[in-house]
């Protein structure tokens, strides 16, 4: 054993030694515990149903027998988002209403015990009326992943699936997934769109961190439309 | 929560504002204004619109399904407004001051005002269109889009969080006996189940811009506290632990 020691350039060596192999087990762990959110791909069709037959000013009035629509889940009354999951990915949160901030962009949940849940703009339409139903959670928070860290990992054909206050459960199955520039951020495509008429649902985070800036630049969406309705006195 | 994150925690907050920058409101062009149309009266309809305005020109599109289909045999004509000069909210049961179960169009008015734009399928926008079945879409469901003047009284409205989109007509079966015999506060050649509101929804600009769902915990490295002091002694040790084994050499 002394020979050792000696052999290893004494005892100060075998500390140096143990330093050298405690700093590398340090650097090893830190290395393994990096966490980096799924940066999502572009995917799918963000149109899932017929636009409007032509430009301009047009009414129509319900299809016409000769034309029949094709087969869609029908919109329902309004009743607030009460959960959310996403098996794909396993995200089941409870979801709360938020508004916009006083410069006009969404508000977010906030630190407190609901900053890892899932938000629903109030002003959008309840999932299962007509119109997209917005819907944004965080990729992280400074504790680390958030509620949709791995969202870019969704991707079309995946099942979203809502609960609403009235007990009435919504399949929605994803038919886009996209990633903006927050610059150049497409908000009459993604708060509105070209079809008011079909249920919908947009899921939002935020996606592209910039190391250098310490921000991400850029938002995932999910496009999804509503596929089936479960209510709650259907088995 | 890791330690030194913490270290990170006032990058992260410094980077927040940049978030709230409204970068992307010039991405499309026009401001544009939304609303879900919820059911009133118990007229089991639902919808959404929006109204995007560009100079003085207002481009509608509006959708809704549910309401009542047919109206003596024919397709129920809903008169649709922009309601404006009031409190900007839609009614709630309480307005039905004569308790016949319906909240009339006027019983409404103290909640979303009058007519400030009639959005009708051809001619005029303007209030006095406003009881003109022959313009009104007709059946239970609309696909309704139109581009027109929009007055500056409606656009007024819009800017100051006053406007409403109310929908008119409900099914006279649904009503009680009471409010199938009254007539329309508006015309009274017809019933009141003509003209009582049947879809409400107050007009709020849409949001603009992205989101700030991130606070960049982990999108970079993390653990930067784990890796300075672990490579400190890595490198530390290795250096001394190299001296001190030289030292030894030499010295054997």
């Amino acid at each position: 054993m002394r020979h050792l020691i000696t052999m290893l350039g004494g005892r100060r060596g075998v500390l140096a030694l143990v330093a050298a192999v405690v700093g590398l087990g340090m650097i090893g762990f830190a290395v393994h515990a990096q966490q980096t959110a799924p940066q999502p791909q572009r995917a799918g069709r963000i149109a899932v149903s017929p636009g409007p037959a032509a430009a301009g000013a047009s009414f129509s009035a319900q299809p016409s027998p000769a034309q029949p629509a094709p087969p869609r889940a029908r919109p329902l009354g309004p009743s607030q988002p009460v959960h959310i999951s996403i098996p794909a990915i396993d995200v089941s949160s409870r979801v709360f209403p938020l508004g916009k901030n006083p410069d006009g962009t969404l508000a977010v949940p906030q630190p407190g015990p609901r900053l890892n849940t899932v938000g629903w703009y109030k002003n959008s339409p309840t999932p299962g009326q007509p119109g997209p139903s917005i819907l944004l959670g965080h990729v992280d928070s400074v504790q680390g992943p958030s509620v949709f860290f791995r969202l870019g990992d969704v991707h079309p054909g995946d099942k979203v699936i809502v609960r609403r206050r009235d007990h009435v459960t919504l399949v929605f199955t994803v038919n886009a997934v996209r990633d903006f520039k927050k610059a150049h951020f497409p908000s009459r495509l993604v708060y509105g769109g070209d079809d008011l008429s079909t249920p919908q649902l947009r899921l939002i985070t935020c996606s592209d961190f910039v190391e250098s800036i310490h921000h991400h630049i850029g938002n995932e969406v999910v496009f999804a439309h509503l596929s089936k309705v479960r209510s709650p006195h259907a088995g | 929560m890791r330690k030194s994150l913490r270290t990170l925690i006032p990058l992260a907050a410094a980077a927040l504002p940049l978030a709230l920058l409204p970068t992307a409101a010039h991405a499309d062009s026009g401001t544009s204004y939304q609303t879900t149309l919820n059911p009133i009266n118990g007229s089991g309809g639902s919808g959404m619109a929006t109204v995007t305005v560009n100079g003085d020109q207002a481009s509608v599109d509006l959708n809704y399904t549910g309401l009542a289909t047919t109206f003596g045999g024919n397709p129920y004509p809903h008169v649709q407004h922009i309601h404006i000069g009031a409190n900007g909210v839609c009614p709630t049961m309480s307005a039905d001051k004569n308790g016949d179960g319906v909240v009339d169009t006027v019983e409404g008015q103290p909640s979303y005002g009058s007519i400030g734009t009639t959005l009708s399928t051809n001619g005029d926008t303007g209030p006095s269109a406003g009881t003109n079945i022959k313009v009104a879409p007709a059946g239970g469901s609309a696909d309704y889009h139109r581009t027109f003047t929009l007055n500056s009284d409606t656009m007024n409205a819009l800017q100051s969080g006053t406007g409403v989109i109310v929908v008119h007509g409900l099914d006279p079966s649904t009503l009680s006996k009471k409010a199938q015999n009254e007539k329309s506060n508006l015309v009274p050649s017809l019933p009141l189940a003509a003209t009582a509101p049947a879809l409400c929804g107050a007009l709020s600009s849409m949001p603009t811009g992205g989101v700030a769902t991130g606070y960049g915990a982990t999108g970079g490295v993390e653990d930067l506290g784990l890796f300075a002091v672990g490579g400190g002694l890595a490198a530390g040790g290795a250096a001394l632990f190299a001296s001190r084994k030289r030292a030894a050499s030499k010295a054997s």
